[in-house]
């Protein structure tokens, strides 16, 4: 047998950074059945579960290694808090530019391109997503620029494709918020693929899996947006993260309600509300409480819809975001219908109905028009049910809508000029709605 | 919790190592990661945890998490750069075009020896490989394997082949568990 390697040359080859000479030696001579050097190269190996020599037996020594990763985070945490400091005042300058300029900022600046700075966008897409949709992709779109762009060399490659992932995810989600649903779905490919470069980190595929599963329950694939919610909520159980647990919930409680199972909606919804954190996210709060007030409504538990419309009143004020009060406002129309307090009902549904309208949200404006056809065929209002009925044609002709949707909103046109609608033509146009968007968008993603 | 730009962050952050250092320190004696390389490990899971501060809410358990996920992937491409660097060394040995006939014996002999000591599948795998100096898409078509799946057949092999020559030793019996399908 030839002279033992040196045990220097066995531990490069355990990091594969020898010559292939150099390897070739050291495997001849391992193939000989050198025992001695066995004992040193089955440390180049993964140990197997439990560990080789147990917890005590285990001589390394650690404390260098700590000090030395913890000097390096200081350093780092010097230079992202100075990042910090300044990203409030970028923001405000930046926001105050026309869109184009915006992002000429964000691919010619290095200094609009900073981590902090494209987190601060990712909050106001977030906020704005509740008020001003539109302008939500628009945020979300500079923060995508900006991430995509951020350095990987200071900020580590695979940290910077996880927030790029986020970016793309806060996109998908805004453009699911407008409806834009086949953007959305090529947003959210572009997140998954960024997260497979990123750091594997699960509490980012979680965020990842939350958005896409309400655009999944949107487009009314429920088992898809389920089998997504199902992964969010162990990831939670695994990270110790109840909250994160809770938004699962609540999410899978409304989509149980959108596919008409109102009573384990109303379940889930209440367990979610338990979990998640009122100060840290009281937004998702007001759209659980809303959520869940609308089912009691709908299975015709007036009573504890009321209540918990009460209780929940101060928590939207305090949100105070206009997209939550217009919500709060449709609701109480829709009790209002219920208890046959129609006058009521009408004034506040007119009302959000025109705020929709300008704010281009044209699919609720639609769905909420035919919650005032309810009124109207209840008392009798043929005139004005022909008025609101033209009316809807121009918003959903304005929208990316397929077109068997708009051949029910004609029927509904028709019934309403001949004076023949009735609640159940009513309940069958809104669910149509809801359905056909949802298989248009099948088909167009089989055609692709 | 502390949000980035707060002056409490750095004590924030201080506490939570000190805290979690004990498990972390296990953590990284149960995988028997080197000192060297278990700085690596901890920086870049504590630098991730910073920039990620005020998204995470247990930090303490995201950060153990974190460091156990890297520890796995650590060994994993360890793992990879030995097999490869093992799988060349052997072909290249074969490969020497003038060896004397004594030294190719010994080598094809010694081969023999370690190919015994693994599973029936990987022993007529690697035979392929090594004494036939067959290309994986030929070794797919002799064994039965779908193409697309040989590349992964043969890493399993390759890794039990490592294990036998580096851990193992020829003293003892086959390895268990190693792979025996496809």
């Amino acid at each position: 047998m030839d002279k033992h390697p040196d045990p220097v040359l066995l531990a490069r080859l355990g990091r594969g950074q020898l010559s292939r000479r150099q390897s070739q030696r050291i495997v001849r001579h391992l193939m000989a059945g050198c025992e001695e050097c066995r004992q040193l190269t089955i440390r180049l190996l993964p140990p197997e579960s439990p560990s080789r020599h147990g917890e005590e037996g285990n001589p390394r020594d650690y404390s260098g290694s700590f000090s030395r990763a913890w000097q390096r985070v200081e350093q780092r945490q010097h230079a992202l808090a100075a990042e910090h400091a300044e990203a409030p005042e970028l923001m405000r300058g930046l926001l105050s530019q026309p869109y184009e300029q915006q992002l000429s900022l964000v691919t010619l600046s290095v200094r609009y391109r900073t981590w902090a700075l494209c987190g601060l966008l990712l909050d106001a897409a977030r906020e704005r997503g509740f008020q001003d949709p539109v302008e939500a992709v628009e945020l979300s779109r500079i923060a995508v620029e900006m991430a995509t762009r951020l350095d990987h060399a200071h900020y580590g490659e695979e940290r910077v494709h996880d927030l790029a992932a986020r970016a793309w995810a806060a996109l998908g989600n805004a453009q699911r918020i407008v409806s834009d649903f086949r953007s959305a779905e090529k947003s959210f490919a572009q997140a998954e693929r960024l997260l497979k470069k990123g750091t594997g980190d699960p509490l980012e595929k979680a965020q990842v899996l939350l958005l896409k599963s309400s655009l999944c329950g949107n487009q009314q694939r429920f088992r898809e947006a389920f089998r997504l919610l199902d992964r969010v909520v162990a990831i939670g159980r695994k990270l110790d993260d109840p909250p994160l647990c809770g938004k699962a919930m609540i999410i899978r409680g409304f989509l149980l309600g959108v596919a008409n199972d109102p009573e384990a909606a109303i379940r889930h919804l209440r367990e979610g509300i338990s979990q998640v954190d009122p100060a840290s996210d009281p937004r998702l709060l007001v759209a659980a409480q809303h959520n869940l007030t609308l089912f009691l409504a709908e299975s015709g538990r007036y009573r504890e819809a009321m209540q918990l419309l009460e209780s929940a009143r101060p928590l939207y004020q305090r949100v105070g975001d206009r997209m939550s009060l217009l919500r709060l406002r449709w609701l109480e129309g829709k009790i209002a219908i219920a208890l046959g307090h129609l006058k009521e009902a009408e004034d506040l549904l007119e009302g959000v109905r025109k705020e929709f309208v300008e704010m281009e949200i044209g699919f609720d404006a639609a769905l909420l028009s035919l919650d005032l056809a309810h009124i109207y065929t209840l008392q009798g209002r043929s005139a004005e049910m022909r008025r609101l009925a033209e009316e809807m044609l121009p918003i959903f002709k304005s929208r990316d809508i397929h077109r068997e949707a708009l051949a029910a909103l004609l029927v509904f046109q028709k019934a309403a000029e001949m004076e023949r609608v009735t609640l159940g033509l009513i309940r069958d146009v809104s669910g149509y709605l809801k359905e056909s968007r949802a298989t248009s968008l099948a088909r167009s993603r089989e055609s692709r | 919790m502390a949000t980035l730009d707060h002056p409490e962050l750095r004590e924030s952050l201080n506490i939570l190592l000190k805290n979690s250092r004990p498990r972390l320190e296990r953590v990284l004696k149960n995988f028997e990661i080197p000192p060297e390389d278990a700085e690596d490990i901890l920086q870049d899971a504590q630098l991730t945890l910073l920039y990620k501060w005020d998204k995470i809410r247990s930090p303490e358990s995201w950060l153990i998490g974190t460091v156990k996920k890297k520890c796995i992937m650590y060994w994993r491409k360890r793992r990879g750069s030995l097999c490869e660097a093992v799988d060349t060394a052997i072909l290249d040995l074969l490969a020497v075009p003038q060896a004397p006939d004594q030294e190719k014996a010994e080598l094809t002999c010694d081969l023999n020896r370690v190919l015994s000591r693994l599973s029936t599948r990987c022993r007529s795998l690697l035979k392929l490989r090594y004494g036939l100096g067959y290309g994986p898409t030929e070794v797919a078509e002799q064994m039965g394997y779908r193409t697309s799946s040989i590349r992964k057949v043969t890493n399993r092999c390759l890794a039990a082949l490592t294990r036998q020559l580096l851990a193992v030793g020829f003293d003892k019996e086959p390895v268990e568990g190693e792979p025996s399908d496809g």
